[in-house]
């Protein structure tokens, strides 16, 4: 609860600053009224009353916030980081404090447990990840850039509030505010027309999969009489299903596989993947798509689980098919932006094999993978944002020019395929001993490994231009020291995923 | 069969028929009247079932507010039957196919679900009392977290409408 609090806090600070940049001497004029009442405040304390001194440091600190706001664009990022250190801190704290015991919390709203928390952690921590490698670039995409750092924020709040949502009405309120920054992002850099394509089309394919899914909850709601997603489970029986349940559960599925762009649910991704800029690609592409696919999983491990007959044929079919589709439209890509979007879609179908795990392995396996995947996705964006041609061409020869350059995307494009002693090889490897728990499903344990395969080729493909082929790729900005540090650390803690993989599994 | 029996059937009648117009008509002016008409049938429903709130926001927010937009948005748009874009023969049989199959997943769903019969009981639930209660004391979190989403739209708002400074010559933009 702390950490929704926080981001929301946060990004509203954000949102402040942005605004008042425009109107900075304004502002300067105006913080002199709560100095003035804090230093009347305070000289009345004196004589001994305790309101007096309360309300001078309020009043003091309202000063500094209004200060705060007009310091200069270029330390948006630096505040950011701040922000973001301060958040990272507030989620270890709350793990701390928690009892390993689901607490409930407003009226059964939410219910936070140890695993929603996990993964607000290691969500949070790739986000900062991402803060801290891509926070350059993002300043070059519009002038907005204190509104674009609080829309991430938001996007956090929206994170949070889908790992630990009790009620359904909290489900859909999450997601909404996990997606609206993301059509917003999507579409900030206006000077591209691609960017606002990106983004109509984002904002209709998500209006649209955000009724389907409004539907879902209704027809379930008449089904249970409840919107609790734990009450739910003891008004839904196996045997004697309500039909209109039947259609709320596939309804739900069909928006689900919208948001976390499931074949064939799958099509508006590429476009906006590719449309969007790369920067905050990378960010809808890992955090917001693992927010949602946690959701996802707390619904239906919680309470569609001993209806796991009605559903299970139907994700087993879709995860099928999104590894089939996926995987081989990658294979055909020209662009690397576009390649990363469609491996996402790949990637996705891994994912979704947690669904079909048993119950705490689903959960387990699901954050390790939605760990995994963002961090090595981060990575490999923020080395695709230095290069200016995102061509397989553009990319020849980075390994002469760019040596940590290429070795870091070689780790990082090793975690995406799979390649033991990275992330990516133990998260397939957790998502998919889940599914083997299950005999029958090894059909499509075999299917995900000859995908997996076939990935190789195309991530293989990006190391193969940058080892072995001539050529001088034209950089889009200098690769500082900073950038290197930052980037060798993320590949550290990519090999880290891989060698100690204990280290970020779920305690006890 | 009583004055509310009545009321209902007529009420329902006029929602779906004026549902049906929304789809069918070829004039979308025409279809936007039709949706007026629908959500003053279903404010009608509303009414019959003692949600008197619900009602008169049906009515502010849907039939005035958004429909008014709607409007707007038709009558900028030039609208002609012939600039209606031609669909293939195979798009239209796909569409009826995957269409049909929906809405026969959604009868036998319908069909075979049990009809409760439901006692007619006056309640206050509707009552914008009640729905005050209910929403500052069961749904305080959702109600109160609406405002970050949108808090969201506002930046978005500033983010996508306002208009951005031409780049200076040199500044390199990224795609």
């Amino acid at each position: 609860m702390n950490a929704i609090i926080e981001a929301t806090i946060y990004g509203v600070f954000l949102m402040l600053l942005g605004l008042m940049w425009q109107e900075r001497k304004l502002i300067w004029a105006i913080s002199i009224i709560p100095a003035c009442l804090s230093g009347y405040f305070f000289i009345t304390s004196a004589a001994g009353t305790h309101e007096h001194e309360i309300t001078a440091r309020v009043f003091f600190i309202l000063t500094q916030l209004l200060l705060a706001t007009t310091i200069e664009r270029k330390y948006a990022s630096i505040v950011t980081k701040v922000l973001f250190i301060a958040l990272l801190v507030g989620n270890i704290y709350e793990i701390k404090i928690h009892n390993n015991v689901p607490e409930l919390l407003f009226n059964n709203m939410l219910r936070i447990e140890p695993s929603s928390l996990w993964f607000n952690l290691l969500m949070t921590g790739a986000a900062f990840i991402y803060i801290m490698l891509m926070n350059k670039d993002i300043q070059k995409v519009g002038n907005y850039v204190a509104e674009y750092f609080s829309l991430i924020f938001f996007i956090l709040c929206g994170l949070y509030l889908l790992s630990s949502y009790n009620n359904l009405l909290m489900m859909f309120i999450g997601i909404e505010i996990l997606s609206i920054p993301q059509y917003i992002l999507a579409g900030s850099d206006k000077h591209n027309l691609k960017s606002s394509e990106a983004s109509l089309k984002y904002f209709l394919m998500g209006a649209f999969s955000t009724g389907i899914l409004l539907m879902g909850i209704a027809l379930l709601y008449g089904a249970a009489h409840t919107f609790n997603i734990m009450e739910m489970v003891g008004m839904l029986h196996s045997n004697a299903l309500d039909p209109l349940a039947i259609t709320g559960i596939l309804f739900i599925i069909i928006a689900f596989s919208f948001k976390v762009s499931a074949a064939p649910m799958h099509m508006w991704t590429p476009d906006v993947y590719d449309g969007a800029p790369t920067v905050f690609t990378a960010f809808m592409a890992t955090v917001g798509k693992s927010a949602a696919f946690f959701a996802f999983i707390r619904l239906f491990h919680f309470s569609f689980y001993d209806l796991s007959e009605h559903w299970i044929l139907i994700i087993a079919c879709i995860t099928c098919a999104t590894l089939f589709i996926g995987n081989i439209t990658a294979v055909f890509q020209q662009s690397i932006k576009r390649m990363l979007a469609y491996s996402s879609i790949a990637q996705a179908g891994f994912m979704l094999f947690a669904l079909l795990a048993y119950r705490p392995m689903g959960m387990q396996s699901i954050i390790f993978y939605a760990t995994a995947y963002s961090i090595a996705t981060i990575g490999m964006f923020a080395v695709l944002v230095k290069v200016k041609d995102y061509t397989y061409d553009g990319f020849n020869g980075l390994a002469k020019k760019e040596p940590l350059l290429a070795f870091v995307a070689t780790i990082f494009l090793f975690s995406l395929a799979g390649i033991p002693l990275t992330g990516g090889f133990m998260a397939k490897y957790f998502v998919l001993l889940g599914v083997m728990q299950h005999g029958d499903m090894l059909w499509l344990v075999l299917f995900a490994l000859l995908m997996a395969a076939i990935s190789v080729f195309y991530y293989f493909r990006v190391i193969m231009a940058m080892y072995f082929k001539q050529g001088s790729p034209e950089m889009n900005s200098q690769v500082t020291l900073y950038d290197k540090v930052m980037l060798l650390v993320t590949c550290l803690v990519v090999l880290l995923l891989g060698i100690v993989p204990q280290f970020f599994m779920l305690p006890g | 069969m009583d004055f509310y029996d009545i009321l209902f059937w007529i009420l329902s009648v006029m929602a779906v028929g004026c549902a049906l117009g929304v789809v069918l008509s070829r004039n979308p002016i025409h279809s936007v009247i039709f949706l007026i008409l629908t959500f003053f049938a279903i404010s009608g429903h509303y009414l019959i079932m003692n949600a008197q709130f619900l009602a008169i926001v049906n009515i502010i927010v849907y039939a005035g507010a958004i429909m008014v937009l709607f409007l707007y948005i038709l009558m900028l748009m030039n609208l002609n039957a012939d600039a209606e874009p031609q669909k293939g023969l195979l798009v239209q049989i796909a569409g009826i196919l995957s269409g049909g199959t929906l809405f026969l997943v959604l009868l036998a769903a319908t069909k075979s679900a049990h009809n409760e019969e439901i006692n007619k009981v006056s309640t206050n639930v509707g009552l914008i009392t009640n729905l005050g209660k209910l929403l500052f004391t069961k749904y305080v979190l959702p109600f109160e977290i609406s405002s970050v989403l949108f808090l969201t739209a506002m930046i978005g708002a500033i983010v996508i409408g306002k208009k951005e400074p031409q780049l200076k010559n040199g500044e390199e933009h990224i795609a």
